[in-house]
């Protein structure tokens, strides 16, 4: 919420600079965005007056003007406006000055004649036409007002002053108001605030009830509603004062009845609405619940169709007007208004935002009156308006006021131990300054035996509990006066759970294989997904979906890894970084299982990797690596998703259960992410692993007897994988402490389609040195095995 | 007999000075001491001389011959010495050549100065609990006294699946969680993914990592929560590095404060980081509202507490120096390599 200095101080006596001020606000819990000054966009332009003008001689068009601009001689300003004319005021840009727009004015020469700088028309200044009325003429502006040339033209305009622009907090809407800030300020800086006395002059004939009716048909909705009728209204534009303040406090002057009610709503925080009495049909005023269905159409020329949980403001028939929210077209003030029915109400907050949510509408009004309107302050609202009323001389204020206010807000008081807030703050504070502080703040306030008994007023609707009356001590007096303290408590233990140390170590050992952790967001398109090319049914299709996602990129809750490592590793290419390796731990997402539940979300890991001396063999023993980090050894048979390439894929899998995934993405796949190279990526499901993982605990006793080596080399078709015949050999022999492949050999004379596996065995009992005939034998039952359950023959 | 000795002595003597090599040793070596070699046939011929004179002439021959060993091992060692240090300086190396590029792998940035923060946390004897990212709309609002159609829900714009379940907008269900399951004294931290209806730029995200603190016990103050950050504060960032507590609102704590740290790049005095102010807002805390301690089954009476809530990435912006958070969601390893 802007507010213009000048505006406060007419109620609290501010003798600090605004900056200074603003540090006070802060410090006490009045937060400000920022401090700045109406007519920031210019500087440098002064009240010039034409001495005398004349055609331009090398131009059709252009003119030279003598200006008077109050520094001794005039000096000469070349325009080009059609109405410039000697003996004019104008506004004139100096020499060195700057425009909105990032404008700079130097003085120049223009057609062969020197111009010491430029006379400006309204748009130039950005100033609207309603803070100054002559603003938006055609041409150069000219200034009517008698004032000396050389004067800085913002005193002329009204512009220059201070304007704090408050960040008002939820818990505070007493402050979205000048009265409420200057009340608050004169809390913090020990100040009087000084509300101007009210009181109206009725000068209309007869009585309200002469003029207009108003029915409340739905007390829930409306907690109290006021109004007053105005007649020999006189539409015209505000005074300049009033015109000032609200262009500082972000609001465009429209007429003085528009005016009036921009000014009591920012003044006192009570939302305003002025009807033209004689458009309202039979001068009746119904608010009520909208009929089902019933239709709308609003000032901002749109039509709604309500539901019967809406409050409406009615004719006789039909809804004219969204209470709280936006008046109708009909009843609007226009130039030729001559009969007004002011509107001071207080809407029920609830009710309020729900409707304006549903109807996607958000308006100055709607939004106070969500953040809650003090029923308590309806009536002198009103009362403010029809004083200005009289003090701007645009109408006769009628006497007699309707109000509707069937139930009152009930007085409430808190009861507040003076220890239990020393307690709670962690400050001593005496009572005595605590009941002070609290009568600052227009909380009624009396200790005694120790106990703050509070009358809460109706404008601190917030406060409920002691505890916010310790806030409101502790704010006062301080935040600075906090001690630092340690807790003086029962020690405990301090630990991260299982599931988050497992997901360190797995992060640990997968940054000592040189990967890098990415993040990504945890919503993607559901194209993504699609782009994988999964089976109908697979259940990774089944997503969770935002109701109100950012945009279809952000749709839907991610149920795989896949397709953001496939988009990070496109990304990184795109950029030149041809060497990527990449995992990302996080969550994924499936649909709760049973209606009302929360979603599933599990652990997942996914590895990516691409460039230089990464292959399949690569990624595979990633994985397999990760896994030999848990003690988990698990069996590697080619399979997985059709998003992997075809013959360049693997399952890891543990008694039948699949920890990994991995292989070459598939061409078309990379293609679809725009990847036009190999990428590899690894899939570990984490929930899967956690539970597998062998506890460190005891060695094998280091051997005592010697080793004997053996080499064998097998010939077999392609199709045998050395690792599987590896598996083989180790369950066919006793004692066999290693096997390991150390070359596989294709050629010519093995024939197409054959190759040779040659392995390095090493045997080893751990009571004897093994013999040569055990050792024969063990590798005849190998031979054996191998040769029944692959067609293997030993090398020649 | 004696002369040919003594002149085979010399001349090897003699030979085994100019020796160089291993193989130019053994061929002296050979030559006098072999089965062939000249002091051996020497020996051999001894069988000529008078009885008498053999043990004389034989411990002669030994004498020289026992010499001529321990010369040969002597310059061998000497060999094999010289030898060995033109091998190894013939095997030098040029230890400067650069090797094949490799980077040292990585957390995310973010991560890193997450696993800080939770060391910190966890070395004052608090523990780390994990919630759901997906949470009802009870837990995430209701419970920290945000009820539905409440103004102040407008601060977080909410990403919701239906009427009751949301994406957490804070890590704050956690804390209700805990405290509607556990008896105090409770003392966590909270950290994990949160979601705001928020565009990307330079300084939001509408997924990003916050930390939530939250102590319950008797007598707990609000200088204790000052205490605590300052702890933090002090650990994170260095020696020096104050808080300031501000005056703020937020539903589910009162007294409630916006925290600010010195600004560690000009440690207070003021710069373009810190606007000038030498602060730098980092996030949000206070004590635990005592309706949300009745709400969630914890008698206000009795006990209090305080909870503070931190976004990780403005943590990690901070403590790095990051100009952008959009950096961090990118994924980019020309930023990501920059840490190890």
């Amino acid at each position: 919420m802007k507010v213009p200095m000048k505006w406060l101080k007419e109620y609290v006596d501010i003798d600090l600079s605004a900056e200074e001020y603003a540090a006070r606000m802060v410090m006490t819990g009045t937060a400000v965005e920022g401090v700045e000054k109406t007519g920031e966009q210019f500087d440098h332009v002064v009240v010039g007056y034409v001495v005398s003008c004349v055609d331009h001689p090398n131009s059709d068009h252009l003119h030279l003007c003598m200006v008077d601009v109050g520094a001794g001689e005039p000096v000469q300003i070349v325009c080009g406006a059609p109405n410039v004319h000697a003996g004019m005021r104008v506004a004139a840009a100096l020499d060195g000055a700057h425009l909105p727009g990032g404008v700079k004015i130097k003085k120049s020469k223009m057609r062969g004649e020197i111009s010491n700088g430029m006379l400006c028309s309204g748009p130039e200044l950005d100033i609207p036409a309603g803070l100054y009325p002559h603003i938006g003429d055609e041409g150069i502006l000219e200034i009517f007002e008698d004032a000396a040339p050389g004067t800085d033209v913002k005193e002329v305009f009204g512009l220059g002053d201070d304007v704090i622009d408050f960040e008002i907090l939820a818990n505070r809407p007493d402050c979205l108001s000048v009265w409420g800030l200057a009340r608050e300020s004169s809390a913090v800086l020990e100040k009087h605030f000084v509300m101007p006395e009210i009181a109206v002059e009725e000068t209309g004939a007869g009585r309200f009830e002469d003029y207009a009716t108003v029915r409340v048909l739905d007390d829930d909705a409306c907690r109290r509603y006021c109004a007053r009728v105005i007649t020999n209204v006189k539409i015209g534009p505000s005074p300049k004062w009033m015109r000032e303040y609200l262009y500082g406090a972000g609001v465009r002057p429209i007429n003085n009845i528009v005016d009036i009610t921009n000014f009591v709503m920012l003044e006192t925080g009570q939302p305003m609405h002025a009807f033209d009495l004689s458009k309202v049909r039979d001068q009746t005023i119904v608010v009520r619940r909208a009929r089902p269905g019933e239709k709308l159409t609003t000032l901002d020329g749109k039509e709604h169709v309500l539901d019967e949980t809406m409050l409406v403001i009615a004719d006789h028939d039909n809804a004219t007007g969204l209470a709280g929210i936006m008046g109708g077209e009909e009843s609007e003030i226009v130039d030729g208004t001559v009969s007004v029915l002011f509107e001071s109400a207080a809407f029920e907050r609830a009710n309020n935002r729900i409707t304006a949510r549903k109807l996607g509408m958000r308006t100055e009004a709607s939004g106070r009156f969500e953040k809650g309107v003090n029923p308590d302050g309806s009536l002198e609202a009103l009362e403010r308006a029809c004083m200005l009323v009289n003090m701007l001389e645009c109408g006769d204020v009628v006497p007699g006021a309707f109000d509707h206010y069937p139930n009152p807000i009930p007085p409430r008081t808190i009861e507040a131990e003076v220890s239990r807030i020393c307690r709670r703050n962690g400050v001593d504070v005496p009572g005595e300054q605590m009941e002070d502080i609290l009568n600052r703040l227009y909380i009624d306030t009396t200790l005694a035996g120790g106990v703050l008994t509070c009358e809460i007023p109706s404008f601190r609707q917030d406060m409920e509990t002691d505890a916010d009356v310790a806030e409101e001590v502790l704010r006062m007096y301080g935040y600075d006066h906090i001690p630092s303290t340690l807790m003086n408590a029962v020690t405990m233990p301090g630990f991260r759970g299982e599931k988050m140390r497992f997901n360190d170590r797995v992060k640990a050992a997968l940054v000592g294989m040189n990967l890098y952790e990415i993040l990504n967001y945890s919503f993607i398109s559901p194209k993504w997904i699609d782009s994988l090319g999964l089976p109908a049914d697979d259940p990774r299709r089944d997503t969770v979906a935002l109701r109100n996602p950012l945009g279809e990129d952000t749709s839907v809750m991610r149920t795989t890894l896949v397709p953001s490592m496939l988009s990070t590793l496109a990304f990184n290419l795109n950029r030149g970084n041809a060497d990527a390796r990449l995992f990302e731990l996080s969550k994924t997402f499936a649909p709760a299982k049973q209606p009302g539940e929360l979603p599933e979300e599990k652990s997942a890991l996914c590895i990516g990797m691409t460039g230089e001396g990464v292959d399949f063999y690569a990624i595979r023993d990633a994985a397999v690596w990760l896994l030999a980090k848990f003690g988990v050894t698990a069996a590697i048979s080619a399979g997985g998703d059709g998003y992997y390439h075809p013959g360049r894929k693997a399952v890891l899998t543990v008694d039948g259960v699949q920890v990994a995934e991995l292989g070459e993405i598939h061409p078309d796949v990379a293609a679809r992410f725009e990847i036009d190279r190999r990428v590899y990526l690894a899939e570990v499901d984490l929930d899967a692993l956690r539970p597998m993982e062998k506890p460190l605990y005891g060695v094998k006793p280091l051997p005592k007897f010697p080793a004997v080596t053996r080499d064998l080399a097998l010939v077999v078709d392609e199709s045998v994988g050395a690792g599987t015949m590896l598996e083989t050999i180790r369950k066919a022999a006793k004692n066999l402490e290693e096997v390991r492949v150390f070359d596989v050999y294709r050629g010519d004379k093995l024939g197409a389609g054959r190759k040779s596996v040659a392995y390095a065995l090493t045997f080893r009992a751990a009571d004897r040195t093994l013999t040569d005939q055990e050792i024969a034998s063990a590798m005849e039952k190998i031979l054996r095995s191998v040769s029944e359950t692959y067609g293997a023959e030993l090398r020649a | 007999m004696e002369s040919k000795l003594r002149e085979i002595r010399e001349r090897v003597l003699g030979e085994l000075a100019k020796a160089e090599s291993s193989a130019a040793l053994e061929q002296i070596r050979v030559g006098v001491l072999g089965k062939k070699g000249e002091l051996t046939a020497l020996l051999r011929g001894m069988g000529k001389l008078p009885p008498e004179e053999r043990p004389k002439a034989g411990q002669r021959v030994n004498e020289v011959r026992a010499e001529l060993e321990g010369a040969l091992e002597a310059k061998g060692e000497e060999i094999k010495a010289r030898e060995k240090a033109a091998r190894l300086e013939a095997e030098a190396v040029d230890v400067t050549l650069p090797g094949p590029a490799r980077g040292a792998g990585s957390l995310h940035p973010m991560n890193i100065a997450l696993e800080r923060m939770i060391d910190i946390f966890v070395g004052m004897g608090y523990e780390v609990v994990e919630g759901p990212e997906v949470e009802y709309d009870h837990y995430n609002f209701e419970l920290l006294n945000l009820p539905k159609n409440h103004p102040a829900r407008d601060a977080q714009d909410t990403f919701y699946i239906d009427d009751n379940i949301v994406l957490r907008t804070h890590t704050s269900p956690v804390q209700a969680r805990i405290m509607t399951t556990r008896k105090p004294p409770i003392r966590i931290v909270c950290p994990g993914r949160v979601y705001r209806a928020d565009e990307a730029d330079a300084t939001h995200s509408p997924v990003f990592h916050q930390m939530e603190g939250l102590v319950i016990d008797e007598n707990i103050t609000m200088g204790d929560l000052k205490g605590t950050l300052d702890e933090f504060a002090r650990q994170m960032y260095g020696e020096g590095i104050r808080t300031r507590f501000r005056p703020s609102f937020f539903p589910f704590t009162e007294p409630s404060a916006e925290v600010d740290l010195t600004c560690a790049n000009c440690h207070g005095e003021g710069c373009r980081m810190c606007k000038g102010t030498g602060w730098i807002e980092v996030l949000g805390a206070g004590m635990v509202n005592p309706k949300v301690l009745d709400m969630c089954g914890i008698d206000s009476k009795k006990y209090s507490g305080f909870a503070f809530g931190m976004g990780v990435e403005r943590i990690a912006l901070l403590k790095y120096n990051i100009p952008n958070l959009r950096y961090l969601y990118e994924n980019d390893l020309r930023f990501l390599t920059q840490y190890r």
